[in-house]
């Protein structure tokens, strides 16, 4: 005992340092270590999810600049397809209206040729024809006459 | 000079003597309470100021109990008695070294003999002090053992069977560690006070010879003895905290 109190140690103290530990143990953990340690768990907390946020963010912007590209450059061939089949059909067709314009030409030549060659056979027989009855009713009046002048100057011409 | 192994006492109140030495632990509980309170108000999302030095000294704690602990459960459990015993006891070993320490104070009649009673006393250099903090120290080293393993699962440690491999070797090992268990007390409290009490002595002692500049390296010295005995006692406490919740390894036979 003497010993003890020759080291200052002192019951009362003691007991009042132990006592004065375990209140500041606990002012502290109420007070500070856990709101701060919250804090800045919650802090770190945000700052990982906004990095990540960042992160998804720039990824999906050059998802969205690869997609982008990829459709512009799909419109452009498709465009480019749609112009040239646009200028095959285009042209197909120009063809084929050309064509059928010259085979309807030639055929509407034809005919015209063709009714040209009919009414000039018509008209040619009736010609004939007309020449003919003509010559016969010509031929039918001079004989006629002659018959008549066999006593007159007809019979002149005979000689 | 005068140099007196107890703290001195200052004062009575209501029967209780109040020495010097626990005039300024409370002055230092006061202290790192304010320094809480005030730090819990003023913190912000970006760091500033007074909140990084608080964010540095927790983020560093903090890591150096899990580095121990390796666990989130256990590191949350027991990182504010870590924290509060290196707080406490690195403000208590600075706090003695501030001017005055040893020689401002007030005349004593000791015996016949006028001497001086220093106003100024670091905590750690009581023994009052210390061995307040090693049983708490040691009683929950006791408590966590006890808690992580079961009573019987803790006693293994200290009893071991004769009757198994290491035989009696394992059983007289066993009871030097229980022997080990309580020496801590002593160990924790009489490192911690002889390493203070010696740095203050030293100071004084200096001052007295030289006064001026020779004493500045000491000064420094004590400065750094201050930190490291603050984190050796924070220390031992983790790692004698995590042996204690380990199970007792079972000799391979």
């Amino acid at each position: 005992m003497e010993a003890l109190h020759n080291l200052g140690i002192d019951g009362k103290l003691l007991l009042a340092q132990v006592i004065n530990f375990l209140i500041l143990l606990f002012v502290l953990r109420r007070f500070a270590y856990r709101p701060i340690l919250a804090f800045l768990e919650s802090r770190t907390a945000r700052i990982e999810q906004g990095i990540k946020d960042a992160d998804l963010a720039r990824e999906k912007l050059l998802e969205i600049e690869k997609k982008e590209q990829a459709t512009l450059v799909s419109a452009q061939k498709e465009a480019r397809d749609i112009i040239t089949r646009a200028e095959e059909a285009a042209k197909k067709r120009s063809e084929a209206h050309e064509k059928s314009a010259s085979e309807k030409a030639k055929k509407f030549l034809e005919d015209a040729r063709a009714e040209i060659e009919e009414e000039k056979r018509k008209s040619l027989s009736e010609i004939q024809n007309e020449v003919a009855s003509l010559i016969a009713l010509s031929t039918e009046k001079v004989l006629r006459e002659k018959a008549d002048s066999e006593k007159g100057p007809a019979t002149r011409f005979l000689d | 000079m005068d140099i007196s192994i107890a703290a001195e006492k200052l004062f009575s109140l209501f029967g209780f003597p109040v020495t010097n030495a626990f005039f300024w632990t409370i002055a230092v509980s006061l202290t790192l309470s304010l320094i809480a309170l005030f730090s819990r108000s003023k913190f912000q999302d970006i760091p500033r100021g007074f909140q990084n030095i608080v964010e540095a000294v927790f983020e560093s704690l903090l890591a150096l109990v899990d580095s121990v602990m390796k666990d989130r459960v256990q590191t949350a459990r027991f990182f504010p008695l870590i924290a509060t015993l290196f707080l406490f006891v690195l403000f208590s070993n600075w706090l003695g070294l501030l001017p005055g320490m040893g020689t401002i104070g007030m005349k004593a009649d000791h015996g016949g003999e006028a001497t001086l009673i220093p106003f100024l006393r670091s905590g750690s250099a009581d023994l009052n002090t210390t061995i307040a903090l090693s049983l708490i120290v040691v009683f929950t080293i006791q408590a966590a053992g006890i808690i992580a393993l079961g009573l019987r699962g803790y006693a293994k440690k200290f009893f071991i069977s004769p009757f198994h491999k290491p035989y009696v070797i394992g059983t007289f090992v066993g009871l030097l560690e229980l022997l080990g268990e309580a020496t801590k007390i002593l160990s924790f409290s009489f490192r911690l006070f002889g390493n203070i009490f010696a740095g203050e002595v030293l100071l004084t002692v200096m001052l007295h010879l030289v006064p001026y500049v020779l004493p500045l390296p000491f000064l420094l010295f004590e400065i750094f003895v201050g930190f490291i005995q603050a984190f050796v006692f924070a220390m031992l406490t983790l790692v004698f905290l995590k042996m204690a919740m380990l199970p007792h390894e079972e000799h391979a036979s």
